[in-house]
C-alpha cells in the first residue's frame, strides 16, 4: 500500500531537503513537510504530528540532538531518522540512546535510504539499532 | 616548502657561546686564548656552582668543565645541569689530567659527552669542540624540521578532513538530484538532456568517492581510526552489503552470490568498519569484473577466526604490481570494465581497517582467472 503519511524533513541545507523530498516520493504520495531549524521544526510537529521525521544532526542554533531531545519530549512516540554526513558516532550513538529510531548517511544511494525508509513506515516493529555499549 | 636549512660551515660555528669552568685562572686564559682568536664568545667560571649560577644567564652552547673543582666536583655539576635543563642542556665537555682517566668513564655517565686531557693540545680541542657544536646545531634544525614537517602533516589532514566534510554534503545533492533527473521522475528528458544528465551524475559519484577515501585516510593519518568493537552478527552484516552492493552490480548485469556457511558467526568487532571494507571488497570485484559476472562471497569459520572470501571474475592481479595492492594511491594497471574510476586509496584504507581489528587481508589469482580478496579476523 503506498504509504500516504506525513513526512517531516528537518535539515538546513536546501539541496538536501530537495533531494530527501524527492526520494520519500519513493514510498508513496506522502505529505511532506519541510523545516530549516529546530524552532520551526518544532512548531511544525506540534502542527501536523508526523508520521516519520528526518532529522539532520548537524544543524546551527539548536542541534539534532537537542531537536531530537524536544520532539521527544512533545511525541514519545515520534519516529525520528536522524541524518548523519560525517560519521561521528559518539552524537549518532547518544541520538539512538534517547530515542532517534535510526540513522541515515546523506551520501547513501536513494535505493538505499529509500529501503531503510520503507522498513521505518511499515507496520512492523521499529529496527532500532541497538546503540552499542 | 622552502625552509632553508643553516649550512654547517665552520664559520657558522663562530660567535656560539662556551662555558670555561676551571678554578685555575692560568687554565680559563689558555682556553681563551684559543677560542677566542676563533671567533667563539667565552665566559669564564671559578666553580662548579658559579657554572650553575651563569648557565641560565648566557644560555651557553658548550660547556669545558674541569673535573677537580673546589666545591662542588665537575660531574655533580654536569648532573645539576642535566637535571635542570634536561635533554637541551648544552654539550658538556671534561677537562682531564691524564692520572684522572678512570674518572673520564664516570664523567661521561654524569652525562659529560667527551673529554679533553690536560695540557690542552689547541687543534685538538677546537676540532672536538667543533664537531660537539655541529652535532647540536644539526640536531636542533632535525628537530626543528620534524616539528614543521608534523605540523604540516596535521594541517594537510585537517584542512583534508574539513574539505571533504564540506564538500561531501552537496555533492551528495548533486548525485541525487541528477539520478531523479536521469530517471524521469520529474518528468521525460530528450536524448541530449539525458545524456548531460548521466555525465553530471557520474562525475559528481567519482569525486562522492574520491572525497569519502580522502576523508578517511585523513581520519587515518591523524591517528583517529577509532575502532568501536561490539558484539556483531557476521552473517547479517555481509548479507546487508551484498545486498546494497547488488543494486549498483545490477547495472552492469552484474550478481553477487552470498553463501553464509553452516553456522552463525558472532564476534567482537567495529560493524560499521568491517562493512565499509566488504563494500569496498565487492565494489571492486564488480567495478574489475566483466559485465555479467558473477562475484561469490564465503564466510568461513575457523576455531579462532573466521574468513570472508570475495572472489571475482576478473582479469587476476598482475604479478610484478601485487606489492602496489594495499598501498596509499596504490593503482595497478588493471582498467575497470565499465569506465568506473579508481583513487587507489580503497584497499590501502582496508587494510588499516583490518590491521586495527588484528585481523589480514590477502589477494590470491585464481588459478583460471579472477582472484580470491580473502580478510580474515581472530573471534
Amino acid at each position: 500500500m503506498p504509504f500516504t503519511g506525513k513526512i517531516l524533513l528537518i535539515d538546513d541545507e536546501a539541496h538536501v531537503r530537495k533531494f530527501l523530498g524527492l526520494v520519500v516520493r519513493g514510498l508513496g504520495s506522502p505529505v511532506t513537510l519541510e523545516a530549516t531549524n529546530g524552532e520551526e521544526a518544532l512548531r511544525m510537529y506540534a502542527a501536523e504530528s508526523p508520521d516519520l521525521v528526518l532529522l539532520d544532526v548537524n544543524m546551527p542554533m539548536m542541534n539534532g540532538l537537542q531537536i531530537l531531545a524536544a520532539i521527544l519530549q512533545q511525541d514519545p512516540k515520534a519516529q525520528v531518522v536522524m541524518l548523519t554526513s560525517l560519521a561521528n558516532r559518539q552524537t549518532i550513538e547518544d541520538c539512538l540512546k534517547i530515542g532517534a529510531v535510526g540513522y541515515i548517511r546523506k551520501d547513501t544511494p536513494k535505493e538505499a535510504i529509500l529501503a531503510e525508509l520503507t522498513a521505518y513506515i511499515s507496520d512492523e516493529p521499529k529496527p532500532a539499532d541497538p546503540p552499542a555499549s | 616548502m622552502h625552509h632553508a636549512v643553516e649550512s654547517i660551515s665552520p664559520s657558522s660555528l663562530t660567535s656560539r657561546k662556551i662555558l670555561i669552568v676551571d678554578d685555575d685562572r692560568l687554565n680559563r686564559r689558555i682556553l681563551a686564548a684559543i677560542l677566542e682568536p676563533e671567533g667563539f664568545q667565552v665566559t669564564e667560571a671559578d666553580s662548579g656552582e658559579m657554572a650553575l649560577e651563569l648557565y641560565p644567564q648566557i644560555t651557553p652552547d658548550l660547556v669545558l668543565l674541569d673535573v677537580v673543582l673546589p666545591g662542588i666536583n665537575g660531574f655533580d655539576a654536569c648532573r645539576q645541569l642535566h637535571l635542570r635543563y634536561g635533554p637541551a642542556t648544552a654539550p658538556v665537555i671534561f677537562i682531564t689530567s691524564k692520572s684522572e682517566s678512570d674518572d673520564v668513564v664516570a664523567g661521561l655517565a654524569s652525562g659529560g659527552i667527551d673529554y679533553l686531557p690536560k695540557p690542552i693540545r689547541a687543534k685538538e680541542a677546537l676540532a672536538r669542540i667543533r664537531t660537539h657544536l655541529q652535532i647540536r646545531l644539526l640536531m636542533a634544525e632535525q628537530r626543528l624540521l620534524v616539528d614543521q614537517l608534523s605540523k604540516a602533516n596535521a594541517d594537510k589532514n585537517r584542512f583534508l578532513g574539513m574539505a571533504a566534510h564540506d564538500l561531501r554534503n552537496p555533492l551528495a545533492s548533486i548525485r541525487g538530484l541528477a539520478e531523479f533527473l536521469r530517471d524521469g521522475v520529474v518528468g521525460p528528458l530528450s536524448t541530449d538532456q539525458l545524456d548531460l544528465v548521466k555525465t553530471i551524475h557520474g562525475a559528481s559519484q567519482e569525486m562522492l568517492l574520491l572525497v569519502n577515501e580522502l576523508l578517511d585516510v585523513a581520519t587515518i593519518e591523524a591517528g583517529e581510526l577509532k575502532i568501536a568493537p561490539e558484539s556483531s552478527d557476521v552473517v547479517e552484516l555481509v548479507e546487508k552489503a551484498v545486498y546494497l552492493s547488488n543494486i549498483e552490480a545490477s547495472k552492469k548485469q552484474t550478481r553477487i552470490v552470498f553463501s553464509a556457511g553452516e553456522k552463525p558467526v558472532r564476534c567482537t568487532l567495529d560493524p560499521h568498519k568491517i562493512r565499509q571494507v566488504v563494500n569496498n571488497l565487492l565494489s571492486n570485484a564488480v567495478k574489475y569484473s566483466p559485465p555479467g559476472s558473477t562475484i561469490n562471497v564465503e564466510l568461513g569459520a575457523a576455531a579462532a577466526a573466521f574468513t570472508i572470501a570475495v572472489r571475482d571474475q576478473g582479469p587476476g592481479i598482475p604479478e610484478s604490481e601485487r606489492h602496489k595492492l594495499f598501498k596509499d594511491f596504490g593503482r595497478t594497471s588493471v582498467m575497470p570494465t565499465g569506465g568506473e574510476k579508481s583513487t587507489g586509496l580503497g584497499l590501502a584504507i582496508c587494510r588499516k581497517i583490518i590491521d586495527a581489528h588484528h585481523g589480514t587481508i590477502t589477494a590470491e589469482n585464481l588459478p583460471e582467472r579472477g582472484c580470491v580478496f580473502l580478510v580474515t579476523l581472530p573471534i
